[in-house]
């Protein structure tokens, strides 16, 4: 049986002006509690991206001498400084990352026109150190930044540490707020299309009795929540993006800044708007579905 | 003398339009709706069905539109057993079942032609056959002048005139009415009644559950007779009460 496009619009959006104070508070909580997942979905993507290098418990980045061949294993000298690591106590394991795994890393994490100029031959190979007490890294960075066969040690900035903790307490944060937000908004959406069925009872009763099906009856009810669930996302993804403009423009070109390492590309945004969308989505027909069934059974 | 007919006939498809088997209907309160009725109403036929309120007369109803399944018993409308129809079958049924009832249960807010035009619409017929079908049911029951009118705007005969014409606009197999006339004063009352016994002889079946005498004395059509759910009567060209 055919529902007619024309016949849901008519019925969708006569119910949301009908119920139009009800549908402004949905729409309004529908679209707070997706920014805080939104922003907080970008601040996950931020953090894991200033952090790639420190990834698996990495304290301490020795990046070696370049060697224009690029060999894929370490040199007699490289594993000589291996050897002198692993000799301080505090140094727990080093692996080995060969020229061409760190110029793949260093075009993630540069900026497209510094990677440009970056070869193999160029890009140095590093031993990535786990440390027992990540606190020392100090120390092996000042032992080694002046070894034969070093071109530099790196180890993370107390900022990003500090960072990370900042960013997960805020995580878990947002999260439960978002929770808490999203249930509310469901509930919300579920009791505007609770008074939209029962402002109409009348005409969802003659429907019954003429033989119309439950889903034809019901299909209007569920884009008005559909439509209220998408209009908060896309106020929530507006935020979103807004955000992450601001942000990329207060980074600006300071490649050492945290912002900068931060910056998120624009592809993983588009993912972070879609899913916030889709998000949107799904609780507003969810709302609806729910607040409609009592009124169907019988 | 009252001809008391038993369900017990072989079942005709072809001419049998409902049919009761051995129907029983208990409320959860323990009140017996209907108990152990069997009865055959043949397609095209007129029939009152009278009794007191809490006879069943209601209950009756409720079962054929399916608003209800029996505890016992089997229902065929239509030659489809409905008393075990799934629930998504149960539009389908309704759609051969015009039904009118003593409140007239209209859109306040639309117009008469609006309020037909809605029972073709949420069955998902197209414009062109709205358009066509509701002007010619407004004239059957005399309101082609009114389509515009609003249902607070009518009489009360105009508005059940109105509850006819959408039961009837889908051409269903079967009409049946719930007190029609209940709200109506008698002169009004005949007048619904001359429109059903119209329809009914465009073939339509047609089941009246009623307890205005004045109208089943007058009218002289087959009237079954509950009685605290029971059957009591079952009488071709019967009147209201007994001996009568």
């Amino acid at each position: 049986m055919a529902v007619s496009v024309e016949y849901v619009t008519r019925e969708t959006a006569t119910n949301l002006w009908r119920n139009r104070l009800m549908t402004v508070a949905a729409v309004l909580t529908v679209a707070v509690s997706l920014s805080l997942v939104g922003v907080s979905l970008l601040l996950r993507q931020g953090v894991a991206q200033a952090t790639t290098q420190w990834q698996n418990g990495v304290n301490v980045l020795v990046f070696l001498d370049a060697q224009p061949a690029a060999p894929a294993a370490p040199t007699a000298q490289q594993l000589t400084i291996q050897q002198q690591l692993l000799q301080l106590p505090y140094v727990k394991s080093c692996i080995y990352r060969d020229q061409a795994y760190d110029l793949a890393e260093a075009k993630r994490l540069l900026d497209p026109s510094a990677a440009s100029v970056l070869t193999a031959g160029t890009t140095p190979a590093s031993w990535r150190c786990v440390l027992s007490q990540p606190s020392e890294a100090q120390a092996v960075a000042k032992q080694f930044n002046r070894f034969p066969g070093v071109a530099q040690v790196q180890y993370p900035q107390k900022q990003i540490r500090t960072m990370e903790t900042v960013v997960h307490v805020l995580d878990a944060v947002f999260l439960v707020l978002a929770v808490i937000l999203l249930l509310s908004a469901a509930v919300l959406i579920l009791n505007t299309i609770r008074l939209a069925i029962f402002a109409r009872r009348r005409e969802v009763s003659v429907m019954k009795l003429v033989g119309a099906t439950n889903w034809f009856i019901r299909i209007p009810f569920m884009f008005e929540g559909i439509v209220q669930g998408l209009a908060g996302a896309l106020v929530a993804v507006l935020v979103t993006v807004l955000l992450h403009v601001v942000l990329d423009h207060f980074a600006g070109h300071n490649a050492t800044s945290l912002l900068y390492r931060m910056r998120t590309p624009a592809g993983d945004v588009a993912v972070t708007a879609v899913l916030v969308g889709m998000i949107g989505v799904v609780i507003g027909a969810a709302g609806s579905a729910i607040g409609i069934r009592r009124f169907l059974d019988a | 003398m009252p001809a008391v007919r038993a369900g017990s006939s072989p079942f005709r498809a072809d001419t049998t339009m409902i049919r009761f088997e051995n129907v029983t209907k208990t409320y959860k309160a323990g009140t017996v709706a209907l108990n152990d009725v069997s009865v055959d109403i043949d397609k095209g036929e007129f029939v009152f069905l009278v009794g007191p309120s809490g006879s069943g007369k209601t209950t009756f109803m409720r079962l054929l539109l399916r608003e209800e399944a029996p505890d016992q018993g089997r229902i065929w409308v239509a030659g489809r057993e409905i008393a075990h129809l799934s629930p998504w079958r149960i539009p389908y049924l309704r759609r051969n079942i015009g039904c009118v009832f003593q409140d007239f249960r209209l859109l306040p807010t639309r117009t008469v032609f609006e309020n037909v035009a809605f029972a073709l619409e949420v069955i998902g017929r197209p414009r062109h056959v709205i358009d066509g079908q509701v002007p010619q049911v407004l004239d059957l029951v005399g309101l082609a002048n009114k389509r515009d009118n609003l249902p607070g705007e009518l009489s009360g005969g105009e508005q059940q005139r109105v509850a006819v014409a959408r039961a009837f606009v889908n051409r269903p197999l079967l009409l049946i009415a719930d007190e029609p006339t209940g709200n109506l004063d008698p002169a009004t009352s005949q007048g619904i009644m001359r429109l059903l016994d119209r329809i009914n002889r465009t073939g339509t079946t047609v089941v009246i559950a009623t307890h205005d005498a004045g109208i089943v004395d007058q009218m002289r059509r087959r009237v079954i007779e509950l009685h605290r759910g029971e059957l009591v009567r079952d009488q071709a060209r019967g009147v209201y009460g007994y001996g009568t």
